[in-house]
């Protein structure tokens, strides 16, 4: 079907709404309660455009609530509609706070873009504003600023079809509506955060990243979230190349489209471990620390020394990594192994598959076998040197029974934060994935991509380069 | 290439005595006549209304800073000296800054920061002095960045006034 927006003629999907048509086409059309994810309700009246049709005068609609009709004439930016949209925007800022200098939306926030847009910096009324519940805690992840909301009902309508378990609800009428809880509780589930990336305006918020940052100081990149198998897509967003200081969706038509789960957004806790070290190798007085080459030069003469070599390595491995490793599985005459750990009892009908093993599938396709905690802990306990190889293995194993490994086992570990185990010879530190790039497989079968977002801390090696110091000296040896 | 030609003496200046005497009188002329240097740092310089010494952080009657950590001054200096970290208070005003650094040695006395905040927290001050055996000392924290506004009163009434005579020109 063709239409004209904006004096172009543009080819269109007949079964989506106009706004989506003109989006498709990289025309800006203002939108709040409009949400590609969600059915359209036309409740804030935001995205109003003027359209004419046939031989009938223009008229200005709501794009959202709209269908394309063959030969329509969109004009978005004519002076009715932005009128219109004016008007709009009075009503939506008559209420409301705009504390944007405190506000956590600031700099992403769509009230302000289109506020400025339209020219108005804020409301005209002088009726005292009124005033609403600022800081209502939602449970144990979000928080509600009644006054900032601008009733689009996005939250509301997210738990009512997308985990399809209603949680949200206006209340009250009028002028006096507000967002709130069925009978106050706290919102539950693995999926509330998306809420707050929903809300188009600063009225919900994540309590663990509340006052914490400006948007706009956040290097955003592209990766892909590692707690479950699923491989959603993500934007991992660091803070002076220091801390993730959140973990965001990343629209996949293919994996999680809009959203992730609370698992996945609240690994941005996890992905700052504190005292990470380049090496760490076994002296008088246990792990001191040393230079990377010399841990390394220790491995390398352990595998010459012994036989029965175990190579353990973790699902977080990339599949750039595992076909090193694969090489170093070869050269030391062992089986590759990776750690396969009994499924968790997240697993749901939306995106969070229960598997945290983000590169199952690619180190499956890659030839390692798969061998679940137990049966590692059993296969540790007759070999002679063991490697350990991967971000999380430690977490993944258990660190208690790596603590009761025999002191006979020459254990040799690569994972960003370690232990002190007896057993450990050798513990080498390694980037985390917010720190290395490469490729997993998820279940599906899609290759999600992780990038650096930030540097690894100074003399912290990349893992890739660690198995090629391994492989050269064993390649040296034969 | 230029030549430049040194200029033949005379034979008076060749004498080198009347010449010295001729100094000398110069400088027994000035011994008597008012000074025009000043005993800095001993007499201080007297601060005007314009002047533009290091930004400071007003402070409310109550003693809670009127910075709400937005991090405008941060974005909009040019010299990249301030950072910010926000925190969560108890107050009506949900948010302060945890840290707020400006480095000194960055910091070019521009005024950008006193311009860009919207909340009336950051103001160039008449404190023009800066000294430190250590670099780390000329990173200032709120501690020592903090001044109750009435010290900073008579810039806040000058940038009041000029802002307002803007703001009258460009609405006629
Ligand atoms: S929701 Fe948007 S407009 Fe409202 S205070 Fe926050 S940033 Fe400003
Ligand atoms: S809280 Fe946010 S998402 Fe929910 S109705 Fe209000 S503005 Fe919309
Ligand atoms: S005066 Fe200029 S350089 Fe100094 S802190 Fe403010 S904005 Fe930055
Ligand atoms: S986006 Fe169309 S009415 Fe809200």
């Amino acid at each position: 079907m063709k239409i004209t927006v904006n004096g172009r003629e543009v080819e269109v999907d007949p079964s989506k709404p106009l706004i989506a048509a003109c989006h498709d086409n990289e025309v800006d059309v203002p939108n709040y309660c409009y949400h590609p994810g969600l059915t359209p309700v036309g409740s804030c009246r935001i995205c109003q455009v003027e359209v004419q049709e046939g031989e009938r005068p223009p008229r200005v609609v709501a794009a959202c609530r709209t269908p394309v009709s063959e030969g329509m004439i969109v004009d978005t930016n004519s002076e009715a509609a932005h009128e219109t949209r004016r008007e709009c925007l009075e009503f939506l800022l008559k209420d409301h706070p705009l504390d944007c200098p405190i506000c956590d939306k600031a700099g992403e926030c769509t009230l302000q873009d289109y506020t400025y847009a339209e020219g108005q910096s804020s409301g005209q009324s002088s009726e005292p504003r009124q005033n609403f519940e600022k800081r209502k805690s939602l449970g144990d992840k979000i928080v509600l600023d009644q006054e900032r909301c601008i009733l689009c009902s996005r939250c509301v309508r997210f738990f009512e079809e997308v985990t399809e378990k209603p949680q949200l609800t206006v209340a009250g009428l009028g002028s006096r509506s507000r967002i709130e809880t069925f009978g106050d509780r706290d919102l539950t589930g693995n999926y509330q955060g998306n809420i707050t990336d929903l809300c188009p305006v600063g009225a919900l918020t994540l309590k663990n990243f509340r006052f914490k940052a400006r948007v706009w100081n956040l290097v955003k990149k592209g990766s892909t979230c590692g707690e479950c198998s699923r491989g959603c897509s993500v934007s991992v967003e660091v803070l002076r190349q220091g801390e993730v200081k959140r973990i965001r969706p990343r629209y996949n038509e293919q994996v999680n489209r809009w959203w992730i789960c609370d698992t996945g957004r609240f690994s941005s806790d996890r992905a700052n471990p504190e005292g990470r070290v380049p090496a760490l190798l076994r002296g008088y007085s246990g792990l001191e620390a040393c230079e990377v080459e010399d841990a390394l030069d220790s491995v390398t003469s352990a595998y010459r020394a012994h036989d029965g070599h175990l190579l353990v390595v973790s699902p977080w491995v990339t599949v750039e990594e595992g076909e090193a490793l694969l090489e170093l599985a070869a050269s030391l005459k062992t089986e590759p192994i990776f750690l396969s750990p009994t499924p968790s009892e997240l697993k749901d009908d939306l995106l969070h598959t229960g598997d945290p093993c983000p590169n199952r599938r690619g180190l499956m396709d890659l030839g390692f076998i798969p061998k679940s905690p137990e049966e590692v802990r059993e296969l540790l306990s007759t070999a002679e040197t063991a490697t350990l190889f991967g971000e999380r293995i430690v977490e993944l194993i258990g660190p208690e029974p790596l603590d009761e490994l025999p002191t006979s086992l020459r254990l040799f570990l690569f994972d960003v934060s370690g232990i002190d185990a007896p057993a450990i010879a050798v513990h080498c530190g390694i980037a985390s994935w917010v720190e290395r790039g490469g490729t997993w497989v998820n279940i599906d079968g899609h290759v999600g991509r992780i990038q650096a977002t930030r540097p690894a801390p100074a003399g912290v090696r990349q893992p890739l380069s660690l198995i090629e110091g391994l492989l050269a000296a064993q390649e040296a040896v034969q | 290439m230029v030549i430049v030609k040194r200029k033949e003496l005379t034979l008076a200046e060749r004498l080198y005595i009347p010449e010295v005497l001729r100094g000398l009188r110069i400088t027994l002329g000035k011994m008597f006549q008012p000074k025009s240097t000043r005993q800095y740092p001993e007499e201080p310089i007297p601060s005007t209304e314009v002047t533009r010494g290091q930004p400071r952080l007003a402070e409310n009657e109550d003693g809670t800073l009127r910075c709400v950590s937005c991090g405008m001054c941060e974005i909009a200096c040019p010299a990249y000296a301030i950072t910010i970290d926000g925190h969560e208070i108890d107050r009506p005003i949900e948010r302060e800054p945890e840290r707020f650094e400006i480095d000194f040695l960055r910091c070019i006395l521009c005024g950008f920061c006193e311009e860009a905040c919207p909340k009336e927290a950051i103001w160039m001050s008449d404190e023009l002095e800066l000294a430190d055996t250590t670099r780390k000392g000329l990173i200032y924290g709120i501690e020592k960045l903090k001044r109750p506004a009435s010290a900073l009163q008579k810039r806040i009434d000058y940038v009041k006034r000029i802002n307002d005579r803007w703001r009258t020109f460009s609405s006629t």
